[in-house]
């Protein structure tokens, strides 16, 4: 309890510092000290993917994480999907695929599901069967029997063209428009609520290992 | 149960698509979104956008976090608990043990089949994590560093595991507490005509027998369990937001427990990540919580991680069977028989609201028309978690499928006869229902030779039993193996006189309301887990007023609020709290009837309500017509002095007999002879759950359903070793499926009405995890048949396939085709899975 260490973790695009201890898992510090509670905890090992998020745009399991390793990090959470301009005024495309194709029963695993299916929509905007049941195959849904979220992505990949097609051309989807765009908030071409950070993909290799570890499961 | 003068009548309306032709357009709340529309989910927006609200998602102010210490051993005297060094720590509040609890009488609970658990171990461990000590701290880690602190001196018992060694003479004792307990067996059940079987079996042409396990399972929903308990000593109020499945019977369980009266105790069920059965018992998590936050006079939340959710809570299956079936040279069964060893764990603890030791198990003639049967249970205790769930199941009835379904394959195969025709030859006619079988069930409907002929052309049986034949002659590395399973489930418990939990018949209830601005609110005694009532049932109530389903909405969950209902399980919310509701809808139309008669100005004989265009009118008159929602507001502020003021109605529904879904799955796969890999080429499902409120929904549970019955067939298994130690006890060892085993399924549909529900309706969530694990096993069984094979176990990872292959002369030697480039490698056997 006593020792804690000062944090700075750009959440949906507002920066939060929060004190943590130094073993406090990251996806804790989310639910329990930002007190957003859509990112969800389903096992102890790293194997449901109920707690993923985006970590510099990257998917990550907030629960193979300590808070003070993702100090200084972009984290997305379902809870910013609402604010991406591909949203709009409602929902965001993935948002409403879960909704129009049922892609959800319980809900437990949606708000990782989204974060997986993001990460896969921004690095693959026309992702095919095969692709998508990979990129979900680190989130367990026990309900649905992944069917349906297939095609909530699918759903979504279209919107999300369309919408770019609307705009006029190859738009990332976060961008605000000029040059390249790694599909983060507050990262090179995201949106920015102030100062744009230089791109940090792949700053920290120890953390990349953890993504891959936990997604071959 | 109604007298309503629609109850027989209406099902017939309601058949959109009797053929399973194009579902009507999807409906996101344009039109009215009654019955058999595809509705988008109402409750759908506050999980996609991380606003659910799930028990670990709440905080209260002062909140306390519980953390359990847990057994390391399977069996073991509990010697001494030392306390202090967590006492020690910063921020731990207390450290509970049995005898803190006995001090409140709190140091044991009842099981749902009268047996009693302790709270914490007092004595004697008897299971490994079984619950020996908690602790109360600020905060989760704290309480964590605490529960590593206490230190607990055991005495090491030899324990026994598995069900047929806990029944020989020298096996450990493990219930010695228990008066007349003198060894590890629990009960014996039988049912049936014993002597009329035998003499059928006596008398038959041929006679087949199969030992086959269904293995222990864990429903394992992705969110566990937990509990925040708050006692507020103000009100001398309990209120306990929990992982629930049926929070009222719940109530009634804590206020039986703690001696609190039942109206000063609060059961809240909040979004719940799912449930499969898992959440349908009391586990002592939840009443050390409630204990702790009554000593303390705080709130006190006790979330389980994963590891202790498989561990301890609920399993499910975990029967050893025997099937045999008599039959006549042509394949006409004339006897089945069935004998189980069941593995009940260290207490009795199944939850099994039947008042039958085996639930509904009896069900194991199946769809067909069998006059002999006859079957004999064991209930055994052992040193394993205690459990026997209903996971997706009403209550053993998968078991029962699994091994008719099974037995009818190995009837088929030896007699030479086509699986799909063996099971022709013995369906129950679609003539015959009302059908009593020869176990004492009353099947309601079924035709079921319909849905196996619609999956058949679906799945294109013909031809892939010709590219079977052509693989076998070609000797290819592939075989092809085509599993059918025409099940018939069970569901909608229950009756009152078949059904209870705690003496308390298994009713269920529905409490609408409309507003005087014309919206509604049902209050429902059901609890979802993901099962979208509160779409569906809003569905209901659309379609029985003719109100907009946007303009209803619908609560559960909180026993301060709703009326009296047993939960959700066993698929029974449809089959009883949705006739509840069609009913309480049904008496409010009753009502809304002598409000038009006033609003219009017309005898109420004369007035008419219109299905289709929801309306009231006067007969002869479609013109003067009126509205439910200038009816409601009539109700409020222009009642007719014949009748009260508002436009309310509540139902209790005790549904006069079961439902009996039923359906046909298809599934081929592909053998592979040098791994023993097994692949999915073609997974149909045709399900028959009588008229359809939200296809959408429905196919959504089939989904889920049939990647369970994946699951089970291929994946999971809850492991022990002999020293008790649980080996399939987390994620990492206990497999669900992901998105890349399970493969698209295709979906179909017949509609049988049942007789005898208000809305024809018959429950569906089940059928998938019941029908599918035989037609997946009956598929890999079939590629290998040609060859002898007659069984292979479940979970039929690629080890047990190849063993079954390379017994039957079929597996190929992988090291013909694999080449390894580093020295000394060489490879004997399968691949690696
Ligand atoms: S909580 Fe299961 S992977 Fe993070
Ligand atoms: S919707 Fe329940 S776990 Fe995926």
């Amino acid at each position: 309890m006593t020792d804690q260490r000062e944090i700075t973790l750009t959440v949906n695009g507002t920066e939060r510092t929060i004190e943590v201890e130094p073993r406090r898992l990251l996806v804790h510090a989310i639910r329990e000290d930002l007190d957003m509670t859509g990112t969800h905890i389903g096992c102890d090992t790293g194997n449901c993917g109920a707690c993923t998020v985006l970590r510099d745009g990257e998917p990550i399991k907030s629960c193979m994480m300590f808070a003070t390793q993702a100090d200084g990090s972009e984290i997305m959470t379902v809870e910013g999907m609402e604010d991406l301009p591909a949203a709009g005024e409602d929902l965001h495309p993935l948002q409403e695929g879960f909704h129009k194709e049922h892609g959800l029963q319980c809900g437990y695993c949606t708000p990782g599901m989204l974060m997986s299916g993001k990460a896969l929509l921004d690095e693959n905007p026309d992702p095919d069967e095969a692709e998508i049941r990979d990129a979900i195959s680190g989130n367990l849904c026990r309900c649905t029997g992944y069917q349906n979220i297939v095609s909530s992505i699918e759903y979504a990949a279209e919107k999300l063209d369309e919408q770019a097609a609307a705009d006029g051309g190859v738009v990332a989807e976060d961008g605000d428009s000029d040059g390249f765009d790694c599909g983060v908030e507050n990262c090179c071409g995201g949106p920015s609520a102030e100062t744009p950070t230089p791109h940090v993909e792949g700053a920290d290799p120890q953390f990349d290992d953890v993504t891959e570890g936990s997604e071959s499961e | 149960m109604s007298s309503d003068s629609d109850f027989t009548t209406e099902p017939k309306e309601y058949q959109h698509d009797d053929d399973g032709g194009p579902q009507p357009e999807k409906h996101c709340g344009h039109g009215r979104g009654g019955m058999g529309e595809e509705v988008a989910r109402k409750e759908d927006k506050r999980f996609i956008t991380g606003r659910g609200n799930y028990v670990d998602d709440i905080k209260k102010p002062g909140m306390l976090h519980c953390e359990i210490v847990r057994s390391p051993h399977a069996h073991a005297r509990v010697e001494n608990i030392d306390g202090s060094r967590a006492m020690d720590l910063d921020g731990v509040v207390a450290v509970l043990t049995a005898d803190d609890l006995l001090e409140h009488d709190l140091a044991t609970m009842p099981t749902l089949m009268d047996d009693t658990q302790d709270v914490l171990v007092n004595e004697k461990v008897k299971f490994q994590s079984q619950e020996v000590a908690a602790v109360i701290a600020e905060d989760r880690y704290t309480a964590k560093d605490g529960a590593e602190k206490v230190k607990v001196d055991y005495e090491v018992l030899d324990p026994v595991v598995d069900a047929a060694e806990a029944l020989e003479d020298d096996a450990p004792l493990i219930r010695e507490e228990l008066d007349d307990q003198e060894d590890n067996h629990i009960f014996d059940w039988d049912t049936g005509d014993k002597e009329a079987t035998e003499e059928a079996f006596a008398e038959a042409d041929v006679t087949v027998t199969e030992q086959m396990e269904y293995q222990r399972l864990h429903p394992a929903p992705i969110e566990t369990c937990g509990a925040v308990a708050d006692w507020d000593p103000g009100n001398d109020k309990m209120t306990v937001h929990m992982t629930s499945q049926a929070p009222h019977a719940h109530r009634t369980l804590f206020s039986q427990v703690s001696g609190i009266p039942e109206h000063k105790v609060r059961i809240v069920s909040p979004d719940v990540g799912g449930g499969f059965g898992n959440k349908v018992p009391i586990y002592p998590g939840y009443v050390v919580a409630a204990a702790a936050s009554y000593v303390l006079e705080r709130p006190v939340k006790w979330i389980e991680e994963r590891s202790e959710n498989i561990q301890t809570t609920g399993f499910a299956r975990d029967y050893d069977m025997t099937g045999e079936i008599a039959a006549t040279e042509d394949g006409v069964i004339q006897g089945v028989k069935v004998d189980v060893l069941a593995n009940h764990g260290a207490y009795n603890a199944a939850a099994q609201p039947s008042k039958f030791p085996a639930g509904f198990f009896n069900i194991f003639t199946g769809s067909y028309d069998i006059e002999a049967a006859y079957g004999s249970l064991t209930g055994v205790f052992t040193n394993t978690a205690p459990g026997g769930v209903a996971y997706r199941c009403s209550f053993r009835v998968t078991e029962a499928v699994y091994l008719i379904e099974r037995m009818v394959k190995v009837l088929a195969d030896e007699l030479g006869v086509d699986p799909a025709e063996i099971r022709r030859r013995n369906f129950i006619p679609s003539d015959a229902f009302p059908y009593e079988s020869a176990t004492g069930w009353n099947y309601d409907s079924g035709d079921y030779e319909k849905a196996l002929d619609k999956a058949l052309e679906m799945a294109d049986y013909e031809s892939y039993r010709e590219e079977q034949k052509r693989r076998i002659e070609e000797d290819a590395d592939k075989l092809l193996g085509i599993g059918i399973s025409s099940f018939t489930e069970i569901v909608g418990a229950g009756p009152g006189k078949q059904c209870d939990i705690a003496g308390i018949e298994m009713f269920d209830s529905a409490d609408l309301r409309v507003n005087p601005t014309g919206n509604a609110v049902l209050r429902v005694g059901v609890q979802t887990q993901g099962q979208g009532h509160e779409t569906t049932f809003a569905q209901i109530v659309a379609e029985e007023l003719g109100m907009d389903v946007d303009n209803i909405v619908v609560e559960h969950g909180d026993t301060d609020t709703e009326p009296y209902g047993l939960g959700t399980y066993g698929s029974r919310s449809t089959p009883v709290a949705g006739a509840a509701a069609a009913v309480a809808a049904r008496k409010v139309r009753d009502k809304a009837k002598s409000i038009a008669a006033n609003e219009l100005e017309a005898a109420e004989e004369d007035i008419q309500w219109d299905r289709q265009s929801g309306e009231f009118h006067v007969a002869g008159a479609p013109d003067r017509s009126i509205t439910i929602t200038e009816i409601a507001a009539g109700a409020y502020m222009n009642h007719p002095g014949s009748e009260e003021p508002g436009l309310e109605a509540t139902n209790y529904y005790d549904p006069p007999e079961m439902t009996y879904p039923f359906g046909s799955y298809i599934v081929v796969v592909e053998v592979d002879r040098e791994t023993g890999e097994v692949d999915f080429e073609k997974f149909v499902a045709v399900d028959d759950c009588g008229n359809r409120i939200n296809p959408m929904i429905i196919e959504g549970q089939i989904h889920g359903g049939l990647a369970q019955g994946i699951g089970t067939a291929m994946l999971e298994h809850v492991t022990y070793d002999d020293n008790g130690n649980v080996t399939g006890g987390d994620f990492m060892n206990y497999l669900l499926p992901t998105a890349n085993e399970i493969p698209n399924f295709e979906t179909g549909h017949t509609v049988t009405p049942s007789p005898h529900h208000p809305i024809g309706a018959k429950g569906v969530g089940e059928s998938p995890t019941v029908g599918s694990p035989p037609a997946i096993v009956n598929a890999v069984v079939d590629a290998m048949s040609h060859a002898g094979v007659t069984h292979v176990e479940m979970p039929m990872t690629p080890d047990r396939v190849w063993e079954s292959l390379n017994e039957a002369g079929l597996a190929l030697d992988p090291s013909q085709n694999v080449s390894f480039d580093f020295e000394g490698g060489q490879s004997e056997g399968p691949a690696d899975d």
